[in-house]
């Protein structure tokens, strides 16, 4: 099996925004990570413009901290180019990473520069120890996990890979599993031109994988009738729940998570504060050993987890 | 030997023994929405072998299907079943994740492996590592136009299978959100994501199996079958899971029929077949995502729009 040494995690916070950038750094975050305007899966409200990244870029290296980005939309071959282009780009900025989200992305950029570290997207849908080989020999450098696997999971996948394991600790949990899901372009699918690429570049709005989860179009979140036969059997909406394991950070950090991933760059800079505060504090607590004061939240009734 | 090949899916032992596969040259065999599926082969092991004899016997080829979002948990019950398909000789297994299909290429490297549906394969480089990685075929992500489909392709070589006919799968789940009506409705599980369940909202229209959801609307390529044939496309997916043997036998027979005639250089669409394919169709036709449109827009070859 793979050994590493172990390392002090990083908790890495959202930035939609320079006003959330700073709000994270003051608040505490080791690392940052913003969307690159057009290329990610945040969406555009979400996304920095190249002056804007280069600033956040200046303010986090003025206090010692990194900067990731997330060109996690799929590229369609026509415009994988220019992208493979931008992020040459970019790294030589000083930029610590990027964050994709399709595996041919991730090789392509490996291939083209090595010394750049590449993250596999929550949107990947890795579960497992299994998922983490394939994207270790695929030339990753870290894999995000969601926050619905437990730290006993966790542990088992430390144990199979020398990739940096990167945990979602707060996020939205949907019902349709991240990376699965083409329910909003079945019923809606709407391109628009993507801005700074070249010729017939677009950003599919409806498409998760090509437009983003930040501009789909939430057909999870209305509500429906259960029919058959023609007969209304019932109706509901699909659960999703906010899931934030701070009371578990201890666990996760016993079973060698190297990353603590917050969700959240369409948060105002204010929400950014608080939240990465929060974690900051119960990471330095659970750090020192102490522990965090914060119950997690029950399983809803209408969650019901079956055969796994 | 068809210039073609025709296939579908089938969940269990008594699906398998209750339709008429007579439409297919190959079988996809297992569940990989849900491990408590009414005897899904993937957890019945022995019904599986038995499965890989009879569909064989029968001189169709045999596909292992795996679970399309596994957790760890998941993976010793995966070895399991592909340990089966290498001993019984099954023709090839469906990896619909990456970490099965590693598990295939480092564990069992005699087994051919196709790329299932989920793999999110959606450009030509994401499929050039995946081929690299040991994979045969690849099923390119369902949200591919077919004009996306013909470059990937193109710049890959592989082998592509096309939805043909059937439900879109559109997403996978950790729950199943029809558990809570149990009660309710006096019907337990396993036997509650069989019940030909539709959720309905305005224009829209999906199919729940509890932990899946499907479109609601069949895609139906029947009028586009002389294109996809002038295009090079030889592998083509009539996906029947959470429909009854009659769905199978009937429509399947329709593609069959109209596979050897567009083969044979006739692309005529009698109007019987249009009437199988209505009688079996709940929600009505659509086209996918093959034309650029959303998911549940039918486009006519000609003017005539049938959904």
């Amino acid at each position: 099996m793979p050994t590493r040494a172990p390392a002090c995690p990083i908790l890495l916070a959202p930035a939609g925004s320079p006003e959330a950038a700073a709000a994270a750094l003051a608040a505490g975050a080791d690392a940052l990570y913003v969307g690159l305007k057009g290329w990610s899966r945040g969406g555009g409200r979400g996304e920095l413009t190249a002056e804007e990244l280069k600033g956040v870029l200046a303010e986090a290296t003025r206090h010692g901290r990194a900067v990731q980005v997330a060109c996690n939309t799929i590229p369609k071959p026509t415009e994988r180019a220019f992208l493979l282009e931008r992020v040459a780009e970019i790294a030589t900025w000083g930029v610590a990473g990027v964050i994709v989200n399709d595996i041919g992305l991730l090789t392509a950029i490996h291939r083209r520069l090595p010394g750049l570290p590449v993250t596999a997207s929550i949107g990947s849908g890795a579960l497992s120890w299994a998922d983490a080989a394939f994207y270790e020999a695929a030339g990753a450098s870290c894999l995000v996990f969601p926050a619905v696997l437990e730290p006993e999971e966790v542990a088992v996948i430390r144990r199979h890979t020398r990739l940096q394991i990167e945990v979602m600790v707060h996020m939205v949990e949907e019902f349709i599993l991240l990376g699965r899901c083409l329910m909003p372009s079945y019923v809606r699918l709407q391109p628009q031109p993507l801005p700074d690429a070249p010729g017939d570049g677009q950003r599919l709005l409806g498409s998760m994988k090509r437009g983003g989860a930040g501009v789909c179009f939430k057909v999870c979140q209305q509500p429906w009738r259960l029919e058959k036969d023609g007969e209304t059997w019932g109706d509901g909406i699909f659960p999703s729940r906010q899931l934030s394991r701070l009371a578990d950070l201890p666990a996760y950090l016993a079973a060698g998570v190297d990353v603590l991933k917050l969700q959240g760059r369409s948060l105002p800079a204010e929400a950014v504060f608080a939240l990465t505060r929060r974690f900051r504090e119960g990471l330095d607590a659970a750090l020192r050993g102490e522990p965090v004061a914060a119950a997690p939240a029950p399983l809803p009734a209408h969650w019901t987890a079956v055969g796994r | 030997m068809p210039p073609f090949e025709l296939n579908t899916d089938i969940s269990n032992r008594r699906d398998l023994q209750a339709s008429d596969l007579t439409p297919y040259d190959a079988i996809y065999l297992g569940n990989p929405y849900c491990r408590v599926y009414e005897a899904n082969f993937l957890e019945h092991v022995d019904e599986l072998a038995e499965a890989i004899q009879q569909v064989k016997g029968e001189g169709r080829k045999a596909y292992v299907t795996t679970y399309a979002a596994p957790r760890n948990a998941f993976l010793g019950q995966i070895r399991r079943a592909l340990e089966v398909a290498e001993r019984e000789g099954a023709d090839a297994v469906e990896a619909h994740n990456l970490g099965v299909l590693r598990i295939c290429r480092t564990e069992f490297p005699g087994l051919q492996v196709f790329v299932g549906g989920f793999a999110n394969v959606y450009t030509d480089v994401g499929a050039q590592v995946l081929l690299d990685q040991g994979a045969t075929r690849i099923t390119p992500n369902y949200e591919l136009s077919l004009e996306e489909i013909g470059l990937l392709a193109k710049h890959t070589g592989a082998e592509i299978e096309l939805l043909l006919h059937g439900k879109i799968p559109l997403g996978i789940s950790d729950y199943c959100h029809l558990l809570e009506h149990e009660k309710a409705w006096g019907i337990q599980c396993p036997s509650l994501c069989q019940q030909d369940l539709f959720l309905r909202q305005g224009d829209w229209a999906m199919k729940s199996v509890g932990k899946g959801v499907l479109s609601g609307r069949d895609v139906c390529m029947l009028e586009h079958l002389s294109a996809l044939w002038a295009t090079g496309y030889r592998t083509f997916r009539l996906t029947a899971l959470s429909e009854r043997p009659a769905y199978r036998a009937e429509v399947g027979a329709v593609y069959r029929t109209a596979l050897a005639a567009v083969a044979a250089g006739d692309a005529r669409c009698p109007e019987a077949w249009w009437e199988t394919i209505k009688r079996h169709s709940r929600i009505g036709l659509c086209n996918g995502f093959y034309f650029g449109q959303s998911g549940q827009a039918y486009v006519p070859a000609r003017q005539e729009v049938r959904a």
